[in-house]
This record gives C-alpha cells, sequence and structure tokens, in this order.
C-alpha cells in the first residue's frame, strides 16, 4: 500500500469520525444550530460559561447530557475495538475479542455483584465498579484460556470460540440468578446485559479517558511485538518476542479496557469483533494502524449505535447492546463463513 | 562461540521426544540433522533455539538458553520453523522486516533506516524482492517459504536453523538456496563465523549445503560425523528401516 494512500484514508477517516460525533451529539428531539453548538463547547472549554443568546437550558441539555454521552460511547466503542484487535492478534483468531471470550460478561456480572450487594472500594470509591469488572473481566478470560488450552493445546479457533461462548452462557446465567435473589435491582440488571449509554456523564468520561489514554500508549508501545505475535507463538518465539509475557501484558490490558467499559455500560458485544476486521480490510494487519483506526472506528460506530438506540423508537430508548447485536451478529455470521472457507 | 548439549531430555507434554542428547556444534559449522519423522529433528532444532523447554544443559556462548532473555537468544540463533501457519495478511515487505526486531536497536522494537536497508537485501537474496507489495495469502507456497526465508535471514544471527528450508521450493529454487546457503555460511555476523543447522529431507540438498552429519533415530543421535560417511546406504538402512539404495534409480547419488 502507498504511504500518500494511506495518509488520505487517515484523514477522510479522522473527519467522518469528527462529523458522526457532531451528528451524535445534535440528533435528537432539541434542534441546536452548528454556531451555538460550537459557542456551548467553546465557552466550556475557555471558562467562559454559556455563551450570549444561548438558552441556559440548551447549555445543560448539550454540554452535560449529550456531549459526555456520545463522547461516553466513543471511549467505550474504541476501548473495545482496540481490545478485540489485540485478542485477534494474539489468539491468531479473527474471532476472538471480549466479547467472545467471555471477558464482558465476566465483567457484568462483577459489576452486577457490586451493584446488589453495595460493596464499595475504601477511598476510591468512583472505581469500585470499574475495578470490580476489571477482576472479574480478567478471571474469565483466564478461565477461558485455561480451558482451551486443556482441551486443545494449540487453541484453535474453533475451541475458543465455542469456549467463550460457553463461557459466556453460564455467566450469563449467573447474572440471571442474581437478578432473580434481588427483585430490587433485577431491571437494572437487565439494562446491564444490554448495555445502555443512558445518563453516562463526564464523571464516567472523566475514569474513562485516562484510562484509554494510558492502555492505549501501552498497547502502541507492544505495536510491532503484536505484529509479530500474529504468527503464532512459535514464529514469535523464533524472532525474539517472549509469547507468554506479551500475551500476558496485553490481556491485562484488555481486561481492563473491557472491564470498565462494562463496568459503566454493560455487555455491548461485535464492536470488537467488527471494527478491527474492517480496520484491517482498509488499512492492512500492522497494528501501528490497526490500533488508532479500530479506536476511531469503533468508537464512532459505538456512537451512531447509540444514536440510534435513542432516537429511532424516540422517547423510548432501546439497549444499545441490541442494536449493535442486530448490526453485528450478521457481520460476526460473515465472519465466520469467510474465514472458513480460506482456511486451507 | 559454540552451542553446547550435555545430557538434554525433552518432552512434549509427559512424553519424552528427546534422551539424553550430547552435542557441539560450533561456529562456522554446517551441519545436516537427519532421520524418519518423529526421530526428533524439529523437536531437537527447537530445543537449541531455546523456544521449548528442556532438562539438560543448553549453553550458547556458555549461557544456558532458557534463561536467556527471548530478544537476546534471537539475535544469537535464527529459526526457521517447519510449518509456518499465516492468519493475517501482512505484505512481503512488513513480514521481512519484522525478522529485524531481535536484532534493532530500540526497546520497543522501532524501525531505523539500517534495518529496512538490510530487510530489503535479504527480499533481494532470496529473489522475493518483485513480490515487495503482495500480500501473504497472494502467494503461492514456494513463494512464501521463499518470503519467510527472507525473514530468517534479515534476523541477521550467526547461527541459523533451517527445518526443512525446501518445502514447496521446485528444482531450480532448491539449487539456488544451496548457493546461498553456502555463501552465507562463508560470511560472518558480528564477527563470529556463521554456522548452519538443517533438516532436509532431500539428502542431495543436505550434501551440498552441510558438511557434517548428525543423525537421528527415536530420540536419539545414532551418527555424528562427516556427511559422506552419514548418508552410506548402510547408515540410511540402518535409519530409516527401508532400503533407500534400492528407491533411487542412479545409484551415485547416495
Amino acid at each position: 500500500m502507498n504511504k500518500k494512500g494511506t495518509g488520505l484514508k487517515i484523514v477522510i477517516s479522522a473527519v467522518l469520525c469528527l462529523f458522526i460525533l457532531v451528528v451524535c451529539i445534535r440528533a435528537g428531539s432539541v434542534y441546536i444550530s452548528l454556531k451555538d453548538l460550537f459557542g456551548i463547547i467553546g465557552g466550556h472549554l475557555t471558562g467562559k460559561g454559556t455563551p450570549e443568546g444561548v438558552a441556559p437550558m440548551m447549555d445543560s441539555i448539550f454540554w452535560t447530557i449529550r456531549m459526555p454521552r456520545a463522547l461516553c460511547a466513543f471511549m467505550v466503542g474504541g476501548a473495545l475495538s482496540i481490545s478485540g484487535a489485540c485478542m485477534q492478534a494474539l489468539l491468531q483468531n479473527p474471532l476472538a475479542s471480549s466479547y467472545t471470550l467471555g471477558v464482558s460478561s465476566g465483567a457484568s456480572v462483577g459489576a452486577a455483584l457490586v451493584l446488589v450487594t453495595g460493596i464499595t472500594l475504601p477511598v476510591f470509591t468512583n472505581f469500585t465498579l470499574p475495578f470490580a469488572g476489571f477482576v472479574f473481566g480478567l478471571l474469565t478470560v483466564t478461565a477461558a484460556i485455561l480451558m482451551a488450552r486443556a482441551i486443545d493445546r494449540s487453541i484453535s479457533n474453533t475451541t475458543v470460540v465455542l469456549i467463550g461462548m460457553v463461557l459466556s452462557l453460564f455467566v450469563n446465567g449467573v447474572l440471571n440468578l442474581l437478578s432473580t435473589f434481588d427483585d430490587a435491582h433485577s431491571k437494572q440488571l437487565y439494562l446491564w446485559m444490554m448495555g445502555s449509554f443512558s445518563a453516562r456523564g463526564w464523571k464516567h468520561c472523566a475514569v474513562l479517558f485516562p484510562v484509554c489514554i494510558i492502555c492505549f500508549i501501552g498497547l502502541m508501545l507492544m505495536s510491532r511485538k503484536m505484529d509479530i505475535m500474529s504468527f503464532g507463538d512459535l514464529q514469535a518465539q523464533a524472532m525474539g518476542v517472549d509469547a507468554k509475557k506479551t500475551k500476558i501484558v496485553s490481556i491485562l490490558i484488555c481486561a481492563l479496557l473491557t472491564g470498565i467499559s462494562v463496568a459503566f455500560t454493560g455487555v455491548i458485544g461485535f464492536v470488537d469483533l467488527a471494527a478491527p476486521h474492517v480496520v484491517r480490510k482498509l488499512f492492512g494487519p500492522a497494528h501501528k494502524l490497526v490500533l488508532p483506526m479500530s479506536f476511531i472506528y469503533g468508537g464512532a460506530f459505538m456512537a451512531l449505535c447509540d444514536l440510534i438506540s435513542r432516537t429511532i423508537l424516540s422517547p423510548r430508548e432501546i439497549p444499545v447492546g441490541a442494536v449493535t447485536a442486530l448490526i453485528g451478529a450478521p457481520f460476526f455470521a460473515y465472519v465466520f463463513f469467510v474465514s472458513r472457507r480460506k482456511t486451507r | 562461540m559454540k552451542i553446547e548439549v550435555k545430557n538434554m531430555t525433552a518432552y512434549y507434554g509427559k512424553t519424552e521426544i528427546l534422551h539424553d542428547i550430547d552435542l557441539e556444534i560450533n561456529a562456522g559449522e554446517k551441519v545436516f540433522i537427519g532421520g524418519s519423522n518423529g526421530s526428533g529433528k524439529t523437536t531437537l532444532l527447537r530445543v537449541l533455539a531455546g523456544i521449548i523447554p528442556h532438562k539438560g544443559e543448553v549453553k550458547v556462548d556458555g549461557n544456558e538458553i532458557s534463561s536467556m532473555k527471548r530478544r537476546e537468544a534471537a539475535k544469537l540463533i535464527s529459526l526457521m520453523p517447519q510449518t509456518s501457519d499465516i492468519y493475517f495478511p501482512y505484505s512481503v515487505y512488513e513480514t521481512v522486516l519484522l525478522g529485524t526486531y531481535a536484532s534493532s536497536g530500540s526497546a520497543f522494537g522501532g524501525i531505523n533506516a539500517k534495518d529496512i536497508e538490510y530487510a530489503v537485501k535479504c527480499m533481494e537474496d532470496c529473489g522475493v524482492i518483485e513480490l515487495k507489495d503482495k500480500h501473504l495469502d497472494e502467494l503461492s507456497g514456494g513463494q512464501l517459504q521463499r518470503v519467510l526465508l527472507a525473514r530468517t535471514f534479515a534476523q541477521r544471527s550467526p547461527f541459523l536453523f533451517l527445518d526443512e528450508p525446501g518445502n514447496n521450493l521446485d528444482i531450480k529454487y532448491r539449487a539456488e538456496l544451496c548457493d546461498k546457503l553456502n555463501k552465507w555460511a562463508e560470511e560472518r555476523t558480528a564477527d563470529i563465523p556463521n554456522s548452519l543447522v538443517c533438516v532436509f529431507h532431500d539428502l542431495e540438498q543436505a550434501r551440498r549445503c552441510c558438511t557434517r552429519a548428525v543423525m537421528m533415530k527415536d530420540g536419539r543421535i545414532i551418527y555424528d560425523g562427516d556427511i559422506s560417511n552419514g548418508t552410506t546406504p548402510e547408515m540410511l538402512l540402518k535409519i530409516y528401516d527401508f532400503d533407500v539404495a534400492s528407491y533411487i534409480d542412479n545409484k551415485n547419488t547416495l
């Protein structure tokens, strides 16, 4: 691929992504002009407050509701997508993702336990949910990989996907059980299982943003190792990459990204599968591009799905997980069939 | 510089594959590893390269290979595995450039101009430079083999371990491969004489590329010495439990 073409594609993608974000913020029952929207954003960023001529209600709708919600969706979509891209490379499996490996379901059980029991971390109260999500997500993915390895030493595509599915179902069972025993939270838990960005605000962004940045930098620093890992453990070892260590570090990062996303928004599937796949088709498999572009594409896709979820049956909201699944499931099937046909 | 193996035993799971191996390979040697299917040739290569665990001693330049950092070990020994699965369609250029990871200076494996220059040279040497922008899933088996060979050369280590490098290559490329390996073996890397350790099934190729033979049977070394004595009809009968001489028309090639 020539460099000029790639550069152009990156610019187009970035512009498209910004455009989608603006559309997501503007669309809805309350209309705002572009001028007012940028006025509000500028006013808050420069600390001048609401600009003249803009109603305070408009300011609160856009600055305290829609903006953080869209950004939250964007970051969650991006976080899930880069963790998907990373898992796929590590396991050399286009069907691997936090969702198919059960990380998302595991994380949601952790979050549900926090919700039901009311336990909080001392001092870092705000981090209780993401922390529980991280720990349980990590436990599930470890269980999935250990089980896969026990059954099939080479950890083939089908084994991983099947075990992930089995674990997800099992963990969902636990979640169902929790919601049956705890009537008070059952509605909340149900919504959790489908994911939603409703009422996500700046305080969520404040946690998501630094975590995303740090994890993204961490993964970017490993991008060449990940390229080498995509050739499988044996070749990676031969080329000088410590396969085990690289796997452990990157799975930790992925579990953190997924855990925190799920803890804040619930289980949302398929983005982590679809975004990296599309990005590889457009930009090739090298991770120094796959990772940032997956973030942008996954983020934009998620923001768009959230827009659909809150507008299509307006004023009712449908869970965003349902939207991504409705778009993602046929895509998943497509990837599965095509990759099977290609297997030599 | 040499590789020293003492009382080495290797396992796959609980099955013992290699039993009590003693071996010494000096820098500058050209060693053929022969034996029937399942005799432990591939396992031996992988243990020597430090990729699979072992009991006993495997020392490279006096250091136990299993306690070396992976990247440090890969600077000294590059291994081209027999089967190379491709999961993601990297371009030929990207693939060969990845070979420079171990030897390139930066901690996170950044690429510098020297790496690029060397990768291009390796692609030229292996006759794949015109495939530079193709993707791995567009290549034929033989082309892929040559690309992976170029990537192994790009690793720039004085010990080159090749597991059936002639796989998928037509007769012309097999001959070229021998010439290339012989030429490479006369050079030095980081002032260490280059050494070849190769598994071949094609005895003709083995004799063209190597001077010493290590013949294996059931996980043990049963012959170690000059290649012409290691590939006599009697020796081959012993190794393969099969009369190789009667199978080959021209007895002179044996």
